[in-house]
């Protein structure tokens, strides 16, 4: 016991003395696991979402749909609603096509005729304000989020201004805007949103110029069984030998709502691994910067009489306390926004039941593994340490290249300080631009994603407008937290840099070079990386987004990818100038005089 | 250098730390004229004031108050880039544990002031060349400093700070950190500096290196208690008074 608390108590005096540095570690590895944990809990989570919206609105197992009100379509419908394996059933209904004004916004809707309760299939959940009544509507959820119409606006509705009684969700339609299920005259949909009215407030749309379809919602004995009920059953076979009825089964309204989704797990999953891969690199860097400070920590506890293990907690502990406890924020703030990535269209019930089991296992695994991949090091590096050496400098030898310090020899002062702070440790500045890499290839992918012109599949043009949006919407936060996260590590990595070199930019500041020169050394030694990785982005950009590629995709043009590249340098500059001023104005004379670096 | 010969300058100089209760004189209203071709010693216990004395004097470090010339010029006063490049070309640099850049080797470490001050990589490397064997340190030219004895060391560390000729060579403790025969070595090195007319103000706590001065001053809690000229020492009496047999 007195062991736990004396490790507890030396993490948190560590922490609160590197306060930045246990920011950073655990900004670093919450973006990672959140973005882990986003891509794994996709896979099914629509699904998921229709499951739970059906449960909750009594959804029907098939919907069948005839265009036009003729007593032929409505016997037709009538006989399915008793067809052998049917259990229950509402309607037939009514459903117009016509349009929806609100806020000076017009979109496609679908009247349905709504009775004054509901029938035992398909109740729509209303999740704000009341069912329909007389000269008052219900619209759906979806649709209301599109239009921003909430309880108490009014709509037009084929000419007539409406009040909005109710918001409602529904499983008996596809999700927004593919509510009509089909299209006026039993062809293709347009799309449009969904709306509920009494019979008396649809009777302004009998016209033969208002399209209208009867449909009916079963509920069979064997849910399962609904797709081989909608082809063509021999039981149901009569209600089809003189109408033209279009049935659709559960299975494939779930199937329609996760096309939203096709092309955002992907960009999720590998966006991910990009992120875990900075985070690694992030983290690589700031634990080899503390190598040294932690190296001395260890000559202490060696010189006070800790064994190995006791030292091996203490180091390994901070980290991976810091990886659980990011984990879990991470794991939080994917729960809060899966709900938004899931459900684009809000016409599903926003119950996200949060990451599986299986997903928390894999980011805290990811998280642990981080932690201790990056502290690994170090750690047996300062154990293997004599308890004297330890004490006296931990730091690692730098390394010597003899070729890079003769080339920035010919060089002016800042880039001759900066190349030599290259060679001083040649891997960080590889993994300064395989994080570069990383950033541009996202970046590259976001440039292809907004290259493809909107395509308006034939049928529901404003669905693929949302899927566009979807995609774009997502690729935009996943650069966004890379080019965060690559942010942080650029800061990180001067810091670091500056902190194992400051003696030496001390001994350069007596030698004459001036505090700006130090600065520049300080910003071109994590710049001049960045422009190789940013030109290696490219390519590796263009490869990830080869599976998803076609004939008939559209490349961005050459100069546009090369000119995001030539950005990276000088935003690199300018984010590594602001630790590396710092760092430049240290006094000399107590850099020098302090016995501990 | 002034009218008066002085080479360095240094009136009511002050340098405290903390305040309040806490208020530290490190130097205290220090008045100091050094000759060209002078080498002053400055000795004290630990804590005295020395080093920062030797900061000051150098541009290290700004003081609360006073005044500080260099060849005439006031620099306490100057911004910290104009006194980056008064350091490249007047003032040299000596550290008890001598700071040399690790991943250098002696060569480098060497070029690199003769570099921060616009030489050609050609001329710095020769003059690097030159120091180095004059130093007696040809044959280990391209190693690294921990291939180094302590001795070699600071002889870089001195190479690398008369690299670009300058007018005063500061020392810290030079050789706090060195056995005797390499004390030895380093205290020929400043004979040859003293002989070619180097200035030098060095602080020390060795009483043979301060006995080899010109001049030895003595401090006490930031201030001069003693300022002694040390008669007789021409540079051919250095080496009999190391018993180096010169």
């Amino acid at each position: 016991m007195g062991r736990i608390l004396l490790v507890l108590r030396l993490v948190v005096a560590d922490v609160r003395r590197h306060p930045a540095q246990a920011a950073i570690l655990l900004v670093s590895i919450t973006a990672a696991t959140a973005m882990l944990s986003l891509g794994g809990s996709l896979h099914g989570a629509t699904e998921k979402l229709y499951r739970h919206t059906r449960a909750a609105t009594a959804g029907p197992d098939v919907v069948a749909y005839s265009p036009g009100t003729r007593r032929t379509t409505i016997t037709a419908l009538e006989s399915l609603g008793r067809a052998p394996g049917v259990v229950a059933h509402s309607g037939p209904h009514r459903q117009y096509y016509t349009t929806l004004t609100a806020h000076g916004a017009t979109g496609a809707a679908v009247v349905q005729v709504a009775d004054q309760a509901p029938g035992p299939v398909g109740r729509p959940l209303l999740t704000s304000g009341g069912w329909v009544r007389p000269g008052g509507v219900v619209i759906e959820r979806g649709f209301a989020t599109a239009l921003g119409v909430r309880v108490g606006d009014r709509v037009t509705v084929a000419g007539r201004s409406l009040p909005v009684t109710g918001i409602a969700v529904t499983a008996a339609r596809s999700v927004y805007p593919w509510a009509p299920g089909i299209g006026p005259h039993g062809g293709p949909s347009d799309g449009g949103g969904l709306v509920w009215a009494a019979e008396r407030d649809t009777r302004a749309l009998e016209s033969p110029d208002v399209p209208v379809t009867s449909f009916i919602n079963l509920r069979l004995r064997d849910p399962a069984a609904a797709r081989a009920f909608t082809t063509r059953d021999p039981a149901i076979a009569p209600a089809f030998e003189h109408t033209w009825v279009n049935v659709r089964a559960w299975q494939d309204v779930a199937r329609q709502d996760s096309v939203m989704l096709r092309d955002s797990q992907p960009i999720l999953v590998i966006g991910s691994w990009l992120l875990a891969f900075l985070a690694i690199g992030g983290l690589a860097t700031l634990a080899a910067g503390r190598a040294a400070a932690q190296t001395r920590r260890v000559g202490l506890l060696k010189a006070v009489g800790a064994a190995p293990g006791l030292i091996a907690a203490v180091l390994f502990a901070e980290y991976v306390t810091l990886a659980l406890l990011a984990d879990a924020l991470g794991l939080a703030a994917a729960r809060l926004i899966e709900p938004a990535i899931v459900n684009p269209s809000a016409s599903l019930i926003t119950t996200a039941t949060g990451p599986s089991a299986g997903t928390i296992v894999l980011t805290t695994t990811a998280a642990l593994a981080v932690a201790v991949l990056t502290t690994l090091g170090p750690t047996v590096r300062a154990l293997r340490t004599e308890t004297v050496a330890a004490l006296a400098d931990g730091a690692r030898e730098p390394q010597h290249r003899a070729h890079l310090t003769r080339i920035s020899a010919l060089m002016p002062t800042s880039l001759l300080l900066g190349i030599r702070l290259i060679a001083r440790r040649p891997g960080r500045a590889v993994l300064h631009a395989c994080g570069t890499a990383a950033t541009m290839a996202t970046v590259t992918g976001l440039m292809v994603i907004y290259a493809q012109p909107a395509k308006g599949y034939p049928g529901s043009p404003m669905a693929n407008e949302l899927r566009d949006a979807q995609q774009h919407h997502v690729i935009l936060a996943v650069t966004a937290a890379l080019i965060a996260l690559a942010a942080v590590n650029t800061l990180t990595a001067t810091w670091t840099t500056a902190e194992e070199a400051r003696r030496t930019m001390a001994v350069a500041r007596t030698l004459g070079a001036t505090p700006g020169q130090v600065t520049a050394g300080l910003s071109a030694a994590q710049v001049l990386p960045t422009l190789p990785g940013a030109l290696a982005g490219i390519p590796m950009g263009l490869i990830l987004c080869l599976p998803f590629s076609g004939p008939d995709t559209i490349w961005p043009p050459a100069w546009s990818l090369l000119a995001a590249a030539l950005t990276a340098p000088p935003v690199t500059a300018a984010l590594a100038a602001i630790p590396a001023r710092a760092a430049a104005r240290r006094p000399v004379a107590s850099t020098l005089s302090a016995e501990v670096p | 250098m002034n009218e008066s010969g002085c080479v360095l300058q240094v009136r009511g100089l002050c340098k405290e730390h903390g305040e309040g209760q806490g208020l530290v004189r490190a130097v205290d209203e220090v008045d100091l004229d050094v000759p060209a071709g002078q080498t002053l010693a400055v000795m004290g216990p630990s804590g005295c004031g020395k080093s920062t004395l030797l900061h000051l004097m150098g541009g290290l470090e700004r003081p609360t108050r006073g005044e500080v010339r260099l060849a005439g010029r006031r620099i306490d006063t100057l911004s910290e880039r104009a006194l980056a490049r008064l350091r490249r070309r007047s003032v040299g640099f000596v550290f008890q544990s001598f700071h040399l850049v690790e991943e250098l080797s002696a060569a480098e470490n060497v070029e690199l002031p003769a570099l921060l001050a616009g030489c050609s990589p050609r001329a710095a490397r020769r003059r690097a060349a030159s120091l180095l064997e004059r130093f007696g340190l040809a044959d280990g030219a391209r190693r690294l400093p921990w291939q180094l004895s302590g001795g070699q060391r600071q002889r870089v560390a001195i190479a690398r700070a008369i690299a670009n000729e300058p007018l005063v060579l500061l020392a810290d403790e030079p050789t706090g950190n060195l056995d005797t025969a390499a004390t030895l070595d380093v205290l020929r090195l400043f004979g040859e500096l003293r002989a070619a007319g180097q200035t030098l103000v060095i602080v020390t706590h060795d009483e043979r290196v301060a006995s080899t001065a010109d001049r030895l001053i003595s401090m006490r809690d930031g201030a001069f208690v003693d300022d002694t000229r040390l008669a007789g020492h021409g540079p051919g009496r250095l080496g009999g008074m190391l018993g180096l047999g010169d």
